[in-house]
Formats: structure tokens, C-alpha cells, sequence
């Protein structure tokens, strides 16, 4: 690239122009394009050394510039004969030829490079960093069959390929995969067979929309998103300690239910907590960047583990919006796509201004724990029902104390409380005061728990012949200002392994007491007691109120009978605070706080630092070694991050979203697009750089893109514009030779057939067989799995599964508890993904030991009695029943031999179980066809 | 209905269950059958590169870090060390998980000799290992990366200390497949859990298949392998024939032929049920075997024998790579009262095990490799990293040397390689490194590690990533 594509919209019609000349040029089938023929040779075979990396550049020389090629002479436009490269690759010296390891060029390779170099040899940037360009709509023979404008570009492709495109599939096939593609779960029985009443595309659009508006439809889309985001409930590695990050996943599912554009929900996920006074659900929203893996095990090292987080923020960013591989920058120069390691720990000083979110406990080199910022959620509607009549409570006792201290305006006694000290051992006499209820020595020694003054007072108890009665061994002191609203508090150590009692004190037996024990506490540790007086029970003896304007001293005294000879009681700082109604009311807005916070559960979300922070380039990517120091910033081959941007996450974010990014809305609709079909239209989502695939219909990609923007980055209208498309609605049945011309569908000649997800066979199996509960979010569940598997996760502290019970064994996939250390099997066993790091492709594997899964798991035994169960309750004769039982798993009508074949196993055996264990394992049930 | 289905359906299932009584090994499919599970299950990604001297490999992980200066690197200079530091010139820069660089040294209280013919020197703590000396190239100067117990165990088997990248085993399922289409290329056997936990088996980024098949230890190595309750082998049977003629019915219209790998997977689930518990049972072998493992004459005997009998029972019958971690050898308190009880748990069974192999003319391509994910430090650890109390002496983690041995599968036999130095702190000559280590080992499996590659996220990975050198010096 020989400028930078810092693009004004003059600039972007000149490259239009450019392209368009370009695309013209590329009809005729004989031109060598750079992108699809030169660049594939030069990124795969020449770039590692000769290419953006200048740690490993070789002879000094890029490939990956054009000025730098032909300085070197390696390239001389127009003359393939003087271009050294020509030489080289096609030298039969095994010293000189290039490349010096792996396979030699191929002669069509060496053919392109002469006929290139010849035109010019003129570099394009890759394809992925230039504007997105739909062309015009491409010209198509059988014009009858494209119902939508994107069909015109799959059309065309086909017809280049000489492929048909299939017929339209069967209204029940067709309904059936809608459904799957919109909620994740099969349509009724009753809603297949009336929509095989009328199939028309109106009544298809009826449903689009319906089950756009399904709340199904974000736990359905979530999935996928959770990959990238690597959600999990456990940190991974050692231990595996538990945490708490689904109000994060439900955030995903509603922000998707809502349609929130891509753009805003990209910001809150990574800067919602940068906006200005952010919401609780934006808060939760960042907890996208909290959901890394952390290594707490014992020898790992803080900055270790925060190094390590951080790389993964940087990588994860990469891969979800930009589609490229930033890590691969983390220890030198990216070797194929224009990305410094400079440039990459620019990017990293946006995440290392975050605040320090782990912290190693104590000296000893042990366990780590998290520090970062939490948010309070509610777990369930029960706790947030509790929660709101506490919160109205809390708003009004503040409102009490609003008045209160309105009115203390005239009566100071209702605001101010004053504090009394009963005994001061400062004083200079401060046993005069006191009274031993029992013989007994006094002194004052120096011995103080924490502030205050240098000496505490300390009574030895005196043998006596007769220590029957209730008072034992203790202090009184005289107590003249204490009132209801008075709190009394002390410092104690003492000997004496025993309950206490506290009393306030008329002189004669009319008193309360207030318990407390040593024993509950550590003996020969100084303890604080601190007593509201307005809750000390009454003793029996006790008649009547307490009268307190005769209260005279407070007494503490050990509990039952003693000897208490020789034993001590330190006391030191006993106050007594009277309280004024505000203070209670005070009181019990903090005792409600407390009870709120209670009701709530924490989780983790993302906050800066305010004091500021300097990022390094790491030599080697080891974070022991810091180089130069960076600022943040984005990379140059990019749009530019505008001035007026934070130079925070929440730039970063919106330098990502920003309309001149050409890159993210087509990794954004590519991965749509391969969640419904199976395939991206980019074969490589998790790659649009050099290395990565180029676009099998590059103008349908960006055709895609640019409406995703114009719609205002709306998921559900992209889907529902692709699901409304004659390419989306063809039958996924195909002829051998069709089959054998086309394996993997590229060019779209036929309907889309992939097994099922992990998620999405649990919840189809259950809801076939009616087991299915729709509840929504909260906490993970625990379905059953087999016993003894969080016994199997090293030193771990939480080992014990605890199966749910009820409706929440029959929750949707998505709310399985998802432990990283030790998956759930059948979420394993189906390609489920670790969550370990962002991963953009799942396996669709095809196992034996899934079959043994869904035929022996008791979850699905369960299911397949349920579904036996129900259709034993049926009307009807064994032929409908076992057409009905057919038709709710996979929708269309079964053919007579089909019934024939359920109904021989049924007569067989005369049990619904085997024909309903048939049912939840048919290849159709579990593919979306 | 094209031909190939025809075929699928004549071959019955009671024919499947027939066979699967003979035992898994003598199991001869149908041709159209086992060439369509090849393609299914385990259709090798690439041929070998060289002529292999390994078909298989047993990676005996020995989980936490034995020490190699009381078992296998002799360092009589720690004598006069004892209670002092190192000089710090070798500390310097150095990491530890818990002590400080100054710790004193501590000594070993062991013996050592020359075993054998070839004299390879071992500590008094392994008399049976000793008899077998002779099959061993010892290598005493690995070295790793990484320093704690679950990045160092996926360095050892990924070449990476954190998650996503495919583990040693993978990789060599990746590139060989299997020799039985009805097991799986790579099963894992454990004791105990590794700190890193299914990532220390996982496939990273290579397709699912090829990730580690956890066999737990007793009767029932798999889950799901019973029928449900009252549902009996007969109906079983028919449930799956009858799942076979539906999916026959898709694909015939839809001709997508992943129906036919789902039926094929379907028999094979089936005849799992029978063979795999069959195989984990030990009833069929002679008491003289049961012995050499160190299990009694009713195959009882701790988990590492029982794994390691698993082990031959699978590689006899194709198994590409079996991974058996045993835990227990980080030893940072009281090593002195630990090791010795922890060696002598393993060292009859792998003396037993290289015995077995070799007589059933298996160890000649059969790679068995024994170690740890790093050693231990020349110095003590006195104290619990945790609560600060004084503990018996112990040793920390040390990435910088350790030891290991392979025995079997085209290494030297009685051949000690690499030296480290005085205090068993550093490497003096000859390191092998981990990615040294795996290029070794791929490269005696047939495959050149710098062609084993698989493109990710745009970039060609390797198990070596863009190291590792073949150390041709301990190859026979």
C-alpha cells in the first residue's frame, strides 16, 4: 500500500472507481489480479522473511511493500526478465532457490508473477481494508428465482458454476429450520400443519417476524456470542474457583431480544463503563472483558497473571471485530499483516489502564483473588421482589431523617448525639467512681487494645468463702446520661471463660441484661462489646419498664457462680453514646443496607484507573521485560482513531464501530451468515487477514455489510433479510452429481444441513419429548451429569456438583453452569467449546460416544419416557400415534414406509420407549436440514 | 438407494454383536464399513514424512515434578553445599514459585550406581527400574519454560503455557490416525487429575476428534456404556437397526454423508458397549503379567498399574498414543518422607511395563517416556507457601533442568544424554529443550515437525510452534 487509507468519502469514490476498473478488469478470466493471484504466493511464501516482521526480515527487503521491492530490484515493473524474483524461484540451486524451505512455486504460480510483473506489477491494498463495495447488482439469466437482492450475487455465482439452484424445500423442512435458525427450538405440530395449509410467503414473513419478537431468540443468538466471549463460571486453570458472571450472559440475551445495534452493544461490552454515569446493565455489560481465564494457582506471579489477561483483552478484541490476529504481534512484528509490535501494545495500553483486579493474599506466595470492580445483582425475581420493598424501605426511613434533621433545626437533642465516657483511666483517681460487686484488687495497667489512651483498668478477684449468688466477679460504674437511645461500648480481656452479663442499674433489682461470652470469642484476646441498650432483654425478675431516669450504674458481672479467685477482668474505654432518633433511624437504613446487599450477588465488571498508567513493549512478549514505552493507539494501516475520541477503551470502541472501519461489519454479517448456513461466506471468520480465505462472493459480503450499517447495525433485520432470500429457502436435499461438483456448498446451490449444536440438541430433545421449562436467566443450573466430575478438578476448593432440582433440570443448554475445569459431558462430547479463549468456529464432530450419550445418558433416557409417555395419551390408532410422535421431532410427514418401520419396532417390543429412543436420535432430529 | 447403502444394510447388527464378543482387536468390519468409518473417524491428515521408528507412544506424566537430583542426576557437590546458597551469579534473574534465591541448599540422602550393562546411574529408589536399565536413554538436561504446575503440564504437552493450542497426543492424532477404527487414537488414564485439567488432553484448535478420550480407571472406562435400566441387548439391538433404516430413508432424499457416518457411529456405539468394557477387564490376563505390573492375581493394585496394563491392553490393539498422568510429585515438603513412597508406587510397574512390551515384541515401535513437566530446585523449601509454617524439608519447582527417560520406540538403548552442573541448577551440555523434545519425538513417530502444521487464525502452527530441534544423538 503506498498511502495510508485515511479516507474522506473524495477518496473513497476514487478507490470505488479504482475497484470498479478493477472488477471490469477481472471478468476477463485470463488477468492476473493481485489479490486473488499474487498476494496468496507472496503472504504464503516469501512474507515471513521478507514481510512486515524486521526481526526475522531477511536481506532487508519487503515483499509486502511495493517501493521496497523494486528498490532491491527483486521487482522491476514491467520487467519480468530484470526481476530478481523471477530468478530465484525458479532457479534449479537449492542455495538459491525461494523459498528456501517447503514446496517450490508451481509453474501457474511462476506464470502469474511474469504476467503481473509485466502489467506492472501494481499492489492492492487486501481486500478486507478497503471500502466495502456491493458493485452493482449482478446480472442473473433466471431471474424468476431471486426474491431478494442478495440472491442476484448468489445467482450469478451459481450460473458462472453452471450449478441450479435447488427447489424451494417442503413448508414443514423449511418452518422446522426457521425455527431452529431464529429460537433455537422445533416448531408444534399444530404450527407445521398450518403452515402446510398456507405456505405462503406471507405467512412465512408472519412467522419471521414472530419469532424475531420471541424472547427464545436471544437465548438462541447468545450462544455463539459467549464463545467469543469466553463466558464461563469458573476461572480455569488450578483451583477453578467458582465466579459469578451470568448477569453478564443474560445481558447478551436481552441486549440481543432488544435488537440493540451492533455499534452500541459493542460499546457497552467494551467501555460501558467509561459512558457517562453509566447504568447498572452497562456496568454488567463490560463484564465481557472480565470473563478471561485467571491462573490463581500458587506460584504464578500478579503482573503475571495480569500480563496475561491483558493479552487475551488484546487478542479477543482482534478476533471478534477486526478478524485479525493480533497476538501474533505480542513477541515481534506481525509476519504477514501489517501489524507492528508496536502497534500491538498501543492497543494493550488501552486494557493496562485498567485497575488492578487481582491481588495475591498475604506475604506467602499463595492464593490470588479478585480486586477489580463488582456490581449487585439480583439472583432470581423472588430476591429482587425483597430487594425493592427493602429499597422502598431504605427511601423511607431517609425520608424520616430528612424531616428529622429539618426539625432538629428547632430541637437539637432529635440530631445530635453525645458521647459519655463512663470510666477514664487517664483520670487521676479512676477507681473512685467504681464499685466491685465482690472483694477484690484494682489497679490500672498499661495495656491497650487499639488508640485511645495508655492504661486500662483491671480488677483480681479476691477469694471469698461464698460465691453462690448471680453476681460474680465484676465492674459497676456509675451511669447518670444514659437514656433508650444509648449504646454502651467497652474494650474486655479477661481470664474468665464465661457469659457475661450487662445490666443497667436502678440500685435495685429492676434491671436488663444484655449477654455476651467469652467463650464465643477468643479467651485472652481483647474483645469489643459494643450493646444497644434499647435491646437488652429483660430478665424475669424484672417488673416493668425500665425506668430511665433512675438508671444510676451499669454493672458487668461473669455469669453463675465462680471461684472467680485470682482471675482478672481488663477493661479499657467503656463509652456510653446516647443516640438520637436520627442516629437510630441512621442505624437502620445501614441494617437494611446490609440486607439488601445480602439479597444480591456481586459480579465482576471493568473500571480505569484514574491515576495514569504507562504501557511497554514487552521484548519477546515476556512482560519481565519491558522496552520502550507506548501510548494507546490503533493500527496505522486502519482508519485513523479520530482527535476527538477518549484516548480510553471507549475510543478503542468507538474507533471500532466508526463507518469508516471497513473491516468489522463484514466479520460481523460473515459470522451471521455461517451461523446459518454452516459456512461463512469468509471460510475463515476468525481470519480476514492476508492469510486468511478470500470471500467466495466478495460483493455479497459487502452488499450485507453496507445494509448492516444503513439499518443501523440491526442483528435481527440482517437475519431477517437473509432468512426472506430464495438462497436461504432452497432445499438442503442434493444429487450426487451436484454433490460430488460442490461438497461443501460454497456456491449455495442448495438449502443449508448441519447437526445441531450442543446447546440446541439438549433443548430440542427436551422439547420434543415436553420437558423443556422457558425460564429465563439467572444463576447456571446443574442437570444432571455423572457423578464425581468437579472431584476431578486439581485442588479444587468447590468439588461437589449440586444437582439442580425441578424446573431447572430442564433448562435450555445456554444455562448449564459451565465449569472451565471440567465440562459438562454432553456439552463436551458435542463440540461444546471450553471458553478457554475467544473461539469463532465450533467443531460439528459425529461420534460414537454421542450416540451412546443420547441413547444411555439418563437425562435423555428421561426425555424418551416422557415423549413414550405422551404418546401413549394420544388419540388415535399406533399408525397416527407414531405419525405424530414422527412429526414432532422433525417436523414433516413420514412416508409410509417410515411408519411402517416404527410401527414393526413398536409391535415388537409393544413399548412407546424404543419407538420414542428411535425418535431423539434420527439424523433429522438432529440436524437442522 | 445407491449401492453403498444396500451394502450397510446387509450387514446386520447381530453380525456387529457376533464380533464384538470375539474382543475388539480381532473385530474385522465389513469392508464398505470400516472404509467408511476410516473417512469417519479416523482418516489419517497426512502420510509420514520419514520411515517411522515409533507407531505408538506411552507418555507416563509424572504430575507435579519428580526431583532430579534424588533419583536420576547424581550431584555429590550438593554435600558440601548443604545449608549454604548458590552463588548468586546462578540465582540471578532466576524465577521460583515459593522460595527465595537464597535458600540453602539441601542435599540428597540417596545412593547412587551404575545400572546394568551400560551402567546408567539411578538413585537406590528404583531397584526394579535398575533391572531394565539397559532399554533406557536417560536424558537429564530438559528444560521447560514455565515454572507452576498448570501452565508447565501444557507447555509439556502443548509446547504452550496457556490454553488453546493442541497437546503432543492430538497432534500425533492429527497426523497418523489410528489402527483401530473402533477405539479412539488417544486415551488418557489418570490417578489423579492434572492441575491443567482437560486442557492437558485437549485439541486446541484441531478438529474435536483428535482431543484426548478420557478412560476413567475400572469396568467402565466410558460414560454412557450401560443401556438404560429394562432395556435389554436384544432391544437395544433393534432400536439401533431401526434408527439405521430411518436415517437410510434421509439419505436417501437428502444424500448428505454425514447420515452415513451417524449410522456407522451408531453400530459402533453399539458394539462399544461390549468391547470396551471388555477391554478394561483384565480377566484374560495370566497371573505371571498381573505380577509384573504389581497387581494381584485378581488385577487389583493401584491406578498407575492398573493404567499401565490398560495402556498395553491398548496400544496392542492400535491405540495411537495413551496418556497416563500420575500425581503426587511436587514435593515442596518432606520429600524425604514422600518421594520414596511415590517411586516405589511406580517402579515396578514400569519395569514391568517395558518387560511386557518387549516380550510381546511391542517395545521396538512402542515410544514410552517418563517424566515430569519440570524438576525441583537444588534448594530446600522449608516452609508451607501458604500459612508460612515450618514444614520437613521439601524442594520448589525448577524449570531450568530436570530428567526424564524413554525407553522402546527407536531410542538408544543404555545411552545417558546431557549433563547438567555442579548444584543440578543449570544445563552444562547438550539441552533438550521441551520443543527439542517433541520434534524428537514427532520425528521418531515418521513426522517432521516443521511439516505437521495446521493453519489457525491465518497463521501455519505447529507442535513446536517456530522452534524445536531433532536431537538425532539419542536415536538408535
Amino acid at each position: 500500500m503506498t498511502q495510508p487509507i485515511s479516507i474522506r468519502w473524495i477518496k473513497k469514490l476514487l478507490v470505488f472507481l479504482v475497484l470498479l476498473v478493477a472488477s471490469l478488469l477481472q471478468a476477463q478470466p485470463d488477468e492476473v489480479s493481485f489479490s486473488r493471484d499474487i498476494r496468496p504466493i507472496l503472504s504464503g511464501k516469501c512474507f515471513k522473511c521478507h514481510g512486515p516482521d524486521r526481526e526475522t526480515r531477511e536481506a532487508d527487503f519487503r515483499l509486502d511493500r511495493r517501493e521496497s521491492a523494486i528498490r532491491a530490484d527483486v521487482i522491476v515493473p514491467g520487467e519480468p526478465d530484470a526481476s530478481w524474483i523471477l530468478d530465484v524461484v525458479t532457479s534449479d540451486d537449492p542455495d538459491l532457490r525461494m523459498p528456501p524451505k517447503g514446496e517450490p512455486l508451481s509453474t501457474e504460480e511462476i506464470a502469474h508473477l511474469k504476467a503481473w510483473i509485466e502489467n506492472g506489477a501494481e499492489y492492492e491494498a487486501h481486500w478486507s481494508y478497503q471500502d466495502p463495495d456491493a458493485g452493482k447488482r449482478p446480472k442473473v439469466k433466471n431471474r424468476r428465482w431471486t426474491d431478494s437482492h442478495l440472491d442476484y450475487y448468489v445467482l450469478n455465482r451459481m450460473e458462472e458454476q453452471n450449478l441450479e439452484p435447488a427447489p424451494k424445500a417442503d413448508p414443514a423442512v423449511l418452518l422446522r429450520r426457521l425455527y431452529f435458525d431464529l429460537i433455537g427450538l422445533p416448531p408444534t405440530l399444530e404450527e407445521v400443519a398450518a403452515f402446510e395449509k398456507n405456505p405462503s410467503e406471507r405467512n412465512f414473513k408472519r412467522h419471521v417476524d414472530r419469532l424475531l419478537k420471541s424472547p427464545r431468540f436471544g437465548e438462541k443468538w447468545a450462544s455463539g456470542w459467549l464463545d467469543l466471549a469466553r463466558y464461563a463460571d469458573s476461572n480455569g486453570y488450578q483451583h477453578d474457583d467458582l465466579r459469578t458472571m451470568w448477569p453478564y450472559r443474560d445481558w447478551v440475551v436481552d441486549a440481543l431480544n432488544a435488537d440493540m445495534p451492533f455499534d452500541q452493544f459493542t460499546i457497552e461490552q467494551l467501555a460501558g463503563d467509561l459512558l457517562p454515569e453509566p447504568t447498572t446493565s452497562q456496568l454488567i455489560a463490560t463484564g465481557f472483558n472480565r470473563n478471561v481465564p485467571v491462573n490463581f494457582s500458587g506460584g504464578t506471579k500478579v503482573p503475571e497473571v495480569r500480563a496475561n489477561v491483558l493479552h487475551d483483552r488484546v487478542a479477543t478484541t482482534g478476533a471478534v471485530w477486526l478478524g485479525l490476529t493480533l497476538e501474533c504481534a505480542q513477541c515481534h512484528d506481525h509476519k504477514f499483516d501489517d501489524i507492528s509490535q508496536k502497534e500491538y501494545y498501543e492497543l494493550y495500553a488501552f486494557f493496562n489502564k485498567a485497575i488492578p483486579e487481582f491481588e495475591q493474599q498475604g506475604e506467602g506466595m499463595f492464593r490470588k483473588h479478585f480486586t477489580g470492580r463488582n456490581v449487585l445483582v439480583y439472583p432470581n425475581d423472588e430476591d429482587r421482589q425483597k430487594g425493592q420493598e427493602l429499597e422502598h424501605e431504605i427511601a423511607s426511613v431517609e425520608e424520616q431523617i430528612a424531616a428529622l434533621v429539618k426539625e432538629g433545626e428547632q430541637d437539637s437533642s432529635l440530631v445530635v448525639s453525645e458521647e459519655v465516657v463512663l470510666l477514664d483511666f487517664e483520670g487521676l483517681e479512676p477507681f473512685e467512681k467504681h464499685v466491685a460487686t465482690r472483694p477484690a484488687i484494682t489497679s490500672v495497667v498499661e495495656y491497650v487494645p487499639e488508640g485511645g489512651g495508655a492504661f486500662a483498668g483491671k480488677i483480681v478477684a479476691e477469694p471469698v468463702t461464698e460465691t453462690k449468688s448471680f453476681f460474680g466477679t465484676g465492674f459497676s460504674f456509675p451511669a447518670r446520661d444514659l437514656s433508650d437511645n444509648s449504646e454502651i461500648s467497652f474494650w474486655i480481656y479477661t481470664d474468665i471463660a464465661s457469659k457475661f452479663n450487662l445490666q443497667v442499674h436502678s440500685g435495685r433489682r429492676q434491671a436488663s441484661v444484655f449477654g455476651f461470652s467469652t467463650m464465643d470469642l477468643e479467651p485472652d484476646t481483647w474483645i469489643k462489646v459494643v450493646a444497644p441498650l434499647a435491646e437488652f432483654t429483660k430478665p424475669q425478675w424484672s417488673t416493668g419498664a425500665v425506668d430511665w431516669d433512675r438508671i444510676n450504674k451499669v454493672q458487668i458481672t461473669a455469669h453463675g457462680s465462680g471461684p472467680y479467685a485470682g482471675k482478672y477482668i481488663i477493661m479499657d474505654q467503656v463509652v456510653g453514646v446516647t443516640s438520637s432518633q436520627k442516629a437510630l433511624l441512621e442505624k437502620r437504613v445501614a441494617d437494611l443496607r446490609v440486607q439488601l446487599a445480602e439479597l444480591q450477588t456481586a459480579t465482576m465488571v471493568m473500571q480505569d484507573s484514574m491515576e495514569p498508567s504507562q504501557a511497554h513493549i514487552m521484548m519477546r512478549g515476556d512482560y519481565t521485560a519491558p522496552g520502550d514505552p507506548v501510548e494507546t493507539g490503533v493500527l496505522a494501516s486502519l482508519h485513523p482513531l479520530d482527535p476527538d475520541l477518549p484516548r480510553n477503551r471507549l475510543g478503542l470502541a468507538q474507533w471500532l464501530v466508526d463507518e469508516e472501519n471497513p473491516i468489522t461489519p463484514r466479520v460481523v454479517v460473515n459470522r451471521i451468515w455461517g451461523e446459518i448456513f454452516g459456512r461463512g461466506i469468509v471460510n475463515t471468520p476468525e481470519d480476514f487477514g492476508m492469510q486468511g480465505e478470500l470471500p467466495s462472493h466478495p460483493q455479497l459480503l459487502d452488499w450485507l455489510a453496507i445494509q448492516f450499517v444503513k439499518n443501523d447495525w440491526s442483528v435481527k433485520d440482517l437475519i431477517k433479510t437473509i432468512v426472506l432470500s430464495s438462497t436461504y429457502q432452497q432445499s438442503s436435499a442434493v444429487s450426487a452429481e451436484k454433490l460430488s461438483q460442490d461438497p461443501q456448498n460454497i456456491w449455495l446451490s442448495r438449502g443449508p444441513r448441519f447437526r445441531l449444536s450442543a446447546e440446541l440438541i439438549r433443548d430440542n430433545l427436551l422439547s420434543i419429548s415436553g420437558l423443556l421449562s422457558v425460564k429465563m436467566g439467572g444463576p447456571g443450573v446443574y442437570p444432571p451429569q455423572p457423578d464425581g466430575l468437579w472431584n476431578q478438578i486439581s485442588t479444587a476448593d468447590v468439588t461437589r456438583y449440586p444437582t439442580s432440582e425441578g424446573e431447572d433440570r430442564y433448562r435450555r443448554g445456554l444455562y448449564t453452569f459451565l465449569r472451565r475445569g471440567n465440562l459438562n459431558p454432553m456439552f463436551l462430547n458435542f463440540d461444546g467449546s471450553e471458553r478457554s479463549v475467544c473461539s469463532v468456529n465450533r467443531d460439528r464432530s459425529n461420534t460414537p460416544v454421542q450416540a451412546l450419550n443420547l441413547l444411555n445418558d439418563p437425562s435423555y433416557v428421561e426425555a424418551a419416557h416422557a415423549l413414550a409417555d405422551w404418546i401413549d395419551t394420544l388419540p388415535g390408532n399406533d399408525q397416527s400415534k407414531a405419525i405424530a410422535a414422527f412429526r414432532t421431532a422433525v417436523s414433516r410427514k413420514p412416508s409410509e414406509a417410515e411408519v411402517e418401520t416404527l410401527l414393526a419396532l413398536y409391535h415388537k417390543h409393544e413399548s412407546w420407549f424404543s419407538v420414542a429412543q428411535v425418535i431423539l436420535n434420527l439424523d433429522e432430529t438432529l440436524t437442522k436440514s | 438407494m445407491n449401492d453403498f447403502s444396500k451394502h450397510i444394510q446387509r450387514v446386520k447388527r447381530r453380525e456387529f454383536l457376533k464380533q464384538g464378543t470375539l474382543g475388539i482387536g480381532s473385530l474385522a468390519l465389513s469392508h464398505l464399513l470400516s472404509r467408511e468409518l476410516a473417512a469417519a473417524t479416523s482418516k489419517p491428515e497426512l502420510k509420514y514424512h520419514h520411515t517411522p521408528k515409533a507407531k505408538r507412544v506411552i507418555f507416563l506424566h509424572m504430575v507435579g515434578g519428580p526431583s532430579q537430583m534424588d533419583t536420576f542426576d547424581p550431584k555429590p557437590e550438593l554435600d558440601k553445599w548443604a545449608g549454604k546458597s548458590l552463588p548468586p551469579d546462578i540465582t540471578h534473574g532466576q524465577k521460583f514459585a515459593f522460595i527465595t534465591p537464597d535458600a540453602g541448599v539441601i542435599k540428597s540422602p540417596y545412593s547412587f550406581a551404575p545400572r546394568g550393562e551400560s551402567g546408567i546411574v539411578m538413585s537406590e529408589l528404583f531397584p526394579h527400574l535398575a533391572t531394565v536399565a539397559d532399554e533406557l536413554t536417560m536424558i537429564r538436561s530438559m528444560k521447560t519454560n514455565e515454572v507452576n504446575h498448570g501452565s508447565g503440564e501444557m507447555f509439556l504437552h502443548t509446547g504452550h503455557g496457556r490454553f488453546g493450542r493442541p497437546t503432543f497426543g492430538a497432534w500425533t492424532s492429527y497426523g497418523l490416525g489410528t489402527e483401530n477404527a473402533d477405539l479412539p487414537s488417544y486415551v488418557v488414564l489418570k490417578d489423579k487429575p492434572p492441575n491443567s485439567g482437560t486442557a492437558g488432553w485437549g485439541c486446541g484448535f484441531l478438529p474435536s476428534k483428535h482431543q484426548g478420550v478420557l478412560f476413567r480407571t475400572g469396568a467402565k472406562p466410558l460414560f454412557y456404556l450401560d443401556n438404560p435400566e429394562g432395556v435389554s441387548a436384544e432391544q437395544r439391538g433393534d432400536v439401533i437397526d431401526t434408527i439405521g433404516q430411518l436415517n437410510n430413508h434421509a439419505y436417501n432424499h437428502y444424500q448428505d454423508p454425514e447420515i452415513q457416518t451417524r449410522i456407522a457411529q451408531y453400530e459402533l456405539a453399539y458394539r462399544m458397549q461390549t468391547s470396551v468394557p471388555e477391554l478394561a477387564q483384565f480377566k484374560d490376563e495370566p497371573e505371571h503379567v498381573l505380577d509384573m505390573y504389581g497387581l494381584d492375581h485378581n488385577g487389583e493394585g493401584g491406578d498407575f498399574a492398573k493404567n499401565c496394563l490398560l495402556a498395553r491392553r491398548l496400544v496392542e490393539r492400535g491405540v495411537r498414543f495413551v496418556q497416563i498422568f500420575n500425581k503426587n510429585w511436587d514435593h515442596h515438603a518432606n520429600i524425604y518422607g514422600s518421594l520414596p513412597k511415590q517411586v516405589e508406587s511406580v517402579d515396578k510397574t514400569c519395569a514391568g511395563l517395558i518387560t511386557d512390551l518387549k516380550q510381546r515384541g511391542l517395545l521396538d515401535d512402542t515410544l514410552i517416556i517418563w517424566g515430569g513437566e519440570f524438576g525441583r530446585t537444588p534448594m530446600i523449601q522449608e516452609h508451607n507457601a501458604g500459612t508460612g509454617e515450618l514444614t520437613p524439608p521439601g524442594r520448589d519447582h525448577h524449570k531450568e533442568c530436570f530428567s526424564i527417560w524413554m525407553a522402546g520406540g527407536g531410542v538408544k538403548k543404555g545411552f545417558t544424554y546431557g549433563s547438567t552442573d555442579e548444584f543440578g541448577f543449570g544445563i552444562t551440555e547438550n539441552e533438550v529443550h521441551v520443543h527439542d523434545f517433541h520434534a524428537t519425538c514427532l520425528h521418531l513417530l515418521g513426522i517432521d515437525h516443521e511439516r505437521l502444521i495446521h493453519r489457525h487464525q491465518g497463521r501455519d502452527y505447529r507442535l513446536t510452534d517456530v522452534h524445536g530441534h531433532v536431537v538425532h544423538d539419542i536415536i538408535a
